[in-house]
């Protein structure tokens, strides 16, 4: 889960230490990030997540049990 | 195949649009955040009264004129847009009168986006490979700035207008060129993620098509500008583009190692990145060209191409094409010259 904390660090201009579970996306949550996710879930775990369903995320928990269900 | 590309010529309109101008709209994007996402610099904007057609018009005659191309050996004309100047008729007739090719040739429209070139080039090839033309000009133009909401900034960071005229003939002897094979790929289930859903018959142009509405990430548009789900067409190319080049691979025989250059449709730089890495190519045979241009469409392919010619001439070499987008329709090809 690491490269992709920091993936997602990056993709949301934040420090990785901050993103717990509980990170609220908020405003950050833009079009731009969830593409950004997107294609970083792909590198990363080699699976495709509806971007429908990553764009309704609130919390990067949200996002992990997301991808955690699409690579099961 | 029979056939080879002669030239290609490229054109794009006078007005610029810099990410200096586009950060002034959206003040959550400044301009090094525009370019460090999209890679691109600036877009070129076609004028009011300047057409698709217009654009496609000048990037021929620069063919005919820079290549020392005789347009009285053009027998069939192919003009992929999404930017007609009529509903009817066919933009390609009015394009044959403009360039004064002769009344003998062949003229159809394709109606294709990002995919349009590969498709364009499958259809000129065949049309050779028939013995029903064997000088086909294939012009590629859009003005995609025409549909975009000056307030969306998904889609307006990303196109600009362009034009790209290629010239393919029947091989003659000593020409070693050649153009195909080709696959194909359609899945209109995705239909809507990439769409200009009013001023058809389906949703004719009426005051609530022209309703703008601001999306969860601030951005307008209404039902008759250009619409893209950029994650679903992410989805889609990250799916759809490593299929169809194993397809190609597999059909021509070849490893993607034989091929000098993959040469893809020129989206962005992200939609490049993500897609060269899990195409695992290095850089140096991923050429790019949209800093400058923005991502033109049907045209983006045709400029990688433009700029691997030394004085007019392609070096040998051989090169896959793609093409994905809208429809969404995606094609892969093979080319040498």
């Amino acid at each position: 889960m690491s490269d992709f904390r920091d993936g997602l660090a990056e993709i949301l201009e934040v420090e990785a230490s901050e993103l717990e579970d509980g990170f609220e996306l908020g405003e950050l949550w833009d079009s731009l990030a969830v593409v950004s996710t997107l294609a970083l879930i792909d590198e990363v775990h080699d699976v495709s997540v509806s971007a429908e369903d990553l764009a309704e995320c609130k919390t990067v928990g949200d996002i992990g049990k997301l991808v955690d269900a699409a690579v099961a | 195949m029979p056939a080879h590309i002669v030239a290609i010529a490229t054109h794009v309109p006078e007005t610029i649009l810099s990410n200096a101008e586009l950060a002034d709209l959206y003040p959550e994007w400044p301009a090094d955040k525009i370019l460090d996402k999209t890679g691109i610099a600036e877009r070129h904007i076609a004028g009011p009264d300047e057409t698709a057609l217009d654009l496609g018009v000048a990037a021929a005659e620069k063919l005919f004129e820079r290549d020392g191309i005789d347009r009285g050996d053009v027998d069939f004309l192919i003009f992929c847009t999404q930017a007609p100047d009529y509903v009817l008729p066919t933009s390609a007739c009015i394009m044959q009168d403009r360039l004064q090719l002769g009344t003998g040739v062949g003229a159809l429209d394709i109606n294709l986006g990002c995919s349009g070139f590969v498709y364009g080039l499958s259809l000129a090839a065949g049309l050779i490979a028939g013995g029903m033309a064997s000088t086909i000009l294939l012009v590629t133009a859009d003005t995609y700035s025409k549909y975009i909401n000056a307030r969306d900034k998904s889609v307006r960071t990303l196109f600009g207008d362009g034009a790209a005229a290629t010239l393919i003939k029947r091989n003659g002897p000593g020409d070693t060129g050649s153009i195909g094979p080709f696959e194909f790929g359609t899945d209109g289930s995705g239909a809507h993620q990439l769409i200009v859903e009013g001023g058809g018959f389906r949703t004719p142009r009426s005051v609530e098509t022209s309703e703008e509405v601001v999306d969860k990430s601030g951005n307008v548009r209404s039902r008759d500008n250009l619409y893209m789900n950029g994650g679903a067409v992410l989805n889609f190319t990250l799916k759809r583009v490593p299929e169809v080049v194993a397809r190609l691979t597999d059909k021509a025989g070849l490893s993607i190692e034989a091929y000098d250059n993959v040469i893809l449709h020129q989206a962005n730089k992200f939609m490049l990145d993500s897609l060269q890495k899990k195409l695992g190519l290095a850089d140096d045979r991923v050429p790019r060209r949209y800093a400058d241009i923005g991502n033109t469409v049907s045209s983006t392919i045709p400029f990688v191409l433009e700029e691997m010619a030394e004085q007019s001439r392609f070096p040998p070499g051989r090169h896959m094409l793609v093409g994905f987008g809208v429809g969404l329709s995606w094609a892969a090809g093979s080319i040498s010259f």
